[in-house]
């Protein structure tokens, strides 16, 4: 079937299975990588990209759902200019160590900030559930505070 | 062609719906014997003490997952409008339907049921009660709440509720769906009789 | 190997060769005389740096591009452990460039960089770190002395500075000087700079690879794409001990998109046209297993129990069994067992490859540990010269010692042989989890004896382990029966407390039915949790504080040194007392690893009947530390992987099923479970570059242990800790 949506600004229109995860659509027919697949299963938070500005796990998103919406991966998170204050924040902090779960933080942390702009560690403990093997927690926890310090200082 | 994968699509999945019901027990419903609002209200609660339903009406925050009820994984919570948190909302895994390759059930407004509406740890009659309570139930007259228990999507997914992670189908009631909702009208067109405890 | 045409006509000439033969060598040695060498060597190979094996030219490393870039082929792969940016310092320091001058990318076995080892063992910059800097102060005085014909000025004379010669007030830049030259002259290799003059060793240097990981850029191996390239999901089996009896494809092949099903002796591939297409045609093919016998989880415990299998003893002091025969049932006598679980790798990039095998030639992508034998797999399967097969190591998203296996490589490549295209293949999670190569389950027998003095008068650690190194690929077959215990396996299993005057160490080595093998530090999780938990019951026993205790068992030899300053700084730094405060109580614990001493305190409370860690101090001595941020990073990263296993994670086996296959069901650490404070301390107390990656794994375990202990009167004795 034919599925048509906005992808980081930008129209698109794919021909593909309705039930196809949308993982799959962005990454190998849209050739957006940076999306990861790391279980399949919604379980890891890997696959974590924006559908009308909510955290969504895209391995278990199938693609028909997008029809109309407007979906944002980490490639289109930053303006292009300027990284996005979560970005500008991992870097600051020196986050990613192997860096494939990374992507799906990052857009998990942005969907966060926008509703709850200051989290108490509490609020990141419950809100931030992907799966880090590297253990990269204790500095993503620190690297979140640090956006939402950013943010504040941006608006 | 069409039609006739049409047909088999629903001779298929009839058959694997509801392919513990003996056909006696669809007759003796369907005769003239008169409704017995205590057997229905029986087999009302076999469904609705079922983990398929209790899962979502935690006395907790915390929703239940598997058919061993486990606390849902990764801690998943409630939230203040029981569709969880602000960035793990449950729509950020579970969608309109099932993801049968993920193994991630949906449904449509997939979400717990408001804390007033816990019924973990109550009794059939403790549930029933509040139920019919417009106080804690939503403010549901009995009509309303025959419909909701009759005709929501959520609550029927319950007989659709698709395969596992695991690739394996998970349990449905011990009740099939139209013997379900007969018994729920049943029951309310006796009055929705609460029996003793 | 092949010549090398793209480094700037540098001709090949192997020079600054480190000792290859490494354990082969050292293996052959002890075979003509193996009793009294064995334990020797078994001793040393605890803490033994086996120097890098494999070619140290100047021009298989760099290459000095027109546009003035370096760019640094690394034999070594990053996947995670900050290698790629240690490298890049190491070369920087020596090159007189800027590090960010450097471009370190993975080297192609094509081009000839190839790591005779692996990467793992924490051993990257230990062994490179003296051999990279000569390298580059080589490529340096080269590069000068080029730079002199051309500028018609004395070597002596010229000055360089962030990649600029200068000299008889001209200057040049490396690239302008490379860019036509075809002959070299190789100088004898340079005096090093000295550690003070270092500008990059040493410096809190970010990441070389931080800004892609955070854009999102492709690089892991499953990011690569080719054009016209298919997609391939590879049948893997779903029970333990059992063979393919059957595969009938007949419903798969008619599924959506499938290209060609290719049944191999050893493995059955689907191709089709988009990965999801594949999976479900793998998914419907109908298979039968020939069951050798049932497994349980109780018949791998039953297995894997001390007296069991083949005995090694890996150290003897005195005669600690007598002793403690002797001592049983008296005062001052302990004796505790203790276990480990079956461990996941679980890292988030599942394992795969993409391949191309056209025109007599093959290439494939992936994430290995190991491109050397992932080179020899795909060559002696496809039966080509090995000349004629190019592996191009990715980023790896996690290793942990994972990527030591890369069958992977030679299914992608044998499927894409078949079709003539490229072909992209990989688990999904399930076959991740029922196709690891797990960690070992273990059984520890500690005895101890305190004397009326409180000193250990004896102890004994005997332990039983399935493969760790055994029936590697990297291990050499051959070396089992001689070398007997199995060196991954007894890593960390030694006693660190040399003063005691009777102490035995005995490995067990039994044979599982399921792969076990090489997990992030090997044995020293499972082998510190069993002594360190011990030690902390024997000052209880002895009514001594813990840190004090074990500082009192320290010999003062140089290991012992560097071991007691990391424990009296760690104590010192996190305030350390064996008396709860409030509803809290701290865990001490240290351990050493390939030389590198460390040593943590946790602050752990219970919690709705759960352990919860609120704080960890950790000190590590690792020598040098070139990165000393990314050294910080890997002590936090091992943290809270520690916490994870051994606070959540195990493996379960049931009617020959390995089991969960998902995470959820296999718990981890999560955000939630990561201490809210977590402080890190490094002391510099040898002038090498130790391994780092691995040793701060061995306290943390019974460092929550002994906190719990001391919290609630409880000694766990099992991994995952759970209290009663």
């Amino acid at each position: 079937m034919k599925i048509s949506f906005n992808i980081n600004g930008q129209p698109a229109s794919v021909e593909v299975d309705g039930n196809t995860p949308l993982l799959w659509i962005v990454r190998d027919v849209l050739n957006l990588k940076g999306t990861k697949f790391g279980c399949g299963k919604a379980a890891c938070g890997a696959c974590t990209l924006h559908v009308d500005g909510e955290a969504v796990r895209s391995c278990s998103y199938a693609v028909k759902f997008a029809e109309g919406k407007n979906i944002t991966t980490l490639e289109g998170l930053s303006d292009g200019e300027k990284l996005h204050p979560v970005q500008q924040a991992w870097i600051e902090e020196i986050v990613p160590q192997c860096g494939y779960c990374q992507p799906g933080f990052m857009m998990a942390t942005a969907a966060l900030l926008e509703k709850n702009p200051n989290p108490t560690d509490e609020d990141i403990d419950n809100n931030i559930v992907n799966i880090c093997r590297c253990g990269t927690y204790y500095r993503m926890r620190k690297a979140i505070h640090r956006a939402a310090e950013i943010n504040a200082a941006n608006s | 062609m069409v039609i006739m994968l049409f047909v088999m699509g629903v001779t298929i999945s009839f058959a694997f719906n509801e392919p513990e019901e003996p056909l006696t027990t669809i007759n003796q419903t369907a005769n003239e014997k008169p409704p017995n609002p205590s057997e229905a209200f029986d087999k009302m609660m076999d469904v609705l003490t079922h983990k398929r339903c209790l899962n979502c009406h935690p006395s907790d925050n915390r929703p239940r997952q598997g058919e061993d009820s486990h606390i849902h994984n990764f801690a998943v919570q409630r939230g203040t409008d029981n569709h969880g948190l602000p960035a793990l909302r449950c729509e950020s895994c579970h969608q309109h339907e099932n993801n049968n390759f993920s193994g991630v059930p949906g449904a449509p407004e997939w979400s717990l049921a408001p804390i007033e509406m816990a019924w973990q740890g109550l009794s059939r009659t403790e549930i029933a009660r509040s139920m019919l309570d417009p106080t804690i139930n939503g403010g549901r007259s009995l009509e309303e709440t025959v419909k909701h228990l009759t005709e929501h999507e959520l609550v029927l997914w319950a007989w659709e509720p698709g395969l596992d992670a695991e690739g394996t189908p998970r349990e449905k009631p011990p009740v099939p769906k139209d013997e379900y909702i007969k018994a729920v009208k049943e029951w309310a067109a006796a009055g929705a009789p609460i029996p003793e405890e | 190997m092949t010549e090398q045409k793209k480094k700037k006509g540098v001709k090949r000439r192997k020079f600054l060769k480190y000792a290859g033969a490494g354990i082969g060598l050292m293996i052959g040695g002890v075979y003509l005389t193996r009793h009294s060498w064995r334990r020797t060597l078994l001793e040393m190979g605890e803490s033994a740096i086996l120097p890098y094996n494999g070619d140290l030219s100047p021009n298989v490393w760099f290459q000095i591009t027109p546009e003035n870039e370096i760019v640094l082929h690394s034999s070594k792969v990053e996947m995670g452990q900050g290698t790629f940016t240690g490298l890049a310092q190491l070369a920087a320091e020596e090159l007189e460039v800027e590090v960010d001058k450097i471009k370190v990318v993975h080297a192609a076995t094509a081009t000839g960089n190839i790591d005779g080892m692996s990467t793992g063992g924490s051993l990257s910059i230990a062994t490179l770190y003296q051999p990279v800097r000569e390298m580059a102060a080589t490529m340096r005085e080269m590069v000068k002395g080029k730079a002199a014909e051309k500028l018609g000025v004395p070597v002596q004379e010229l000055q360089v500075e962030n990649g600029v010669v200068t000299g008889g007030g001209q200057s040049l830049t490396y690239g302008e000087i490379v860019k036509d030259v075809t002959e070299w002259e190789f100088p004898a290799t340079p005096a090093l700079k000295s550690t003070k003059n270092f500008r990059h060793i040493g410096k809190p240097v970010p990441r070389v690879d931080l800004y892609d990981k955070v854009v999102g850029k492709p690089m892991f191996g499953i990011d690569v794409d080719l054009p016209d390239m298919l997609h391939a999901s590879v049948l893997r089996p779903e029970l333990v001990d059992a063979k393919l009896k059957s595969c009938d494809t007949s419903a798969a092949e008619n599924m959506p998109g499938v290209i060609k099903i290719v049944q191999e002796e050893d493995f059955v591939g689907v191709i089709a046209e988009t990965h999801m297409q594949a999976e479900q045609a793998r998914k419907s093919l109908k298979v039968e297993w020939t069951v050798n016998r049932k497994w349980n989880l109780e018949d791998v415990r039953a297995i894997t129990q001390v007296g069991n299998g083949k005995a090694t003893v890996i150290q003897k002091e005195g005669n600690a069994k007598s002793v403690l025969d002797d001592s049983k049932g008296k005062d001052g006598y302990l004796e505790l067992t203790f276990n480990s679980p079956i461990g996941a790798h679980a890292q988030l990039e599942p394992n795969g490859s993409t391949a191309l095998v056209k025109d007599g030639k093959a290439t494939v992508w992936l994430s290995t540990q190991v491109p050397l034998v992932t080179l020899n797999e795909v060559s002696a399967r496809l039966g080509m010269d090995k000349a004629d097969v190019n592996i191009i190591p990715q980023y790896l998203g996690g290793g942990f010692g994972r990527r030591l296996h890369t069958p992977n490589a030679m299914q992608a490549a044998v499927l894409s042989k078949a079709v003539g295209r490229p072909v992209k293949s990989f688990f999904d999670r399930k076959q991740e989890f029922q196709n690891d190569t797990f960690r070992p389950p273990t059984h520890h027998v500690m005895r101890g004896k305190v004397d009326a003095n409180g000193n250990i008068e004896a102890i004994e650690h005997s332990f039983c382990s399935g493969d760790v190194a055994f029936n590697s690929a990297i291990f050499p077959a051959a070396a089992k029966p001689i070398i007997g215990a199995d060196i991954g396996a007894i890593r960390g299993g030694t006693i660190q407390y040399r003063t005691i005057p009777n102490i035995r160490t005995t490995s067990w080595h039994v044979d599982l039915p399921f792969a076990t093998s090489w997990w992030r530090s090997l044995g020293l999780l499972a082998n510190a949790f069993a002594i360190e938990s011990f030690i902390d019951e024997l000052a209880l026993k002895a009514g001594q504080n813990p840190v004090d205790f074990r500082l009192a068992h320290i010999q003062d030899d140089e290991a012992g040194t560097r071991l007691k300053n990391v424990i009296k700084a760690c104590a010192e730094k996190a305030g350390y007392t064996d008396q709860p405060v409030g509803n809290r109580a701290m865990g001490f614990a240290a351990s050493v690893d390939a030389g590198s001493p460390c040593a943590q305190v946790v602050e752990v409370s219970i919690e709705d009947g759960e352990i919860k860690v609120h704080k960890a101090t950790a000190v590590l001595d690792c020598g040098i530390a070139v990165n000393p941020d990314q050294v910080k990073a890997q002590v936090e990263g091992c943290i809270c992987m520690g916490i994870s296993a051994s606070m959540f994670e195990k493996m379960d086996l049931k009617n020959n099923k390995l089991q969960p296959t998902i995470y959820g069901p296999y718990q981890m650490a999560l955000m939630r479970n990561t201490p809210k404070e977590i402080d890190v301390a490094l002391i510099e107390g040898a002038d090498f570059a130790g391994p780092v990656g691995e040793p701060p794994l061995g306290p943390i375990g019974a460092a929550i242990g002994n906190a719990v202990r001391r919290l609630t009167g409880q000694r766990l004795t099992e991994l995952p800790l759970q209290l009663a």
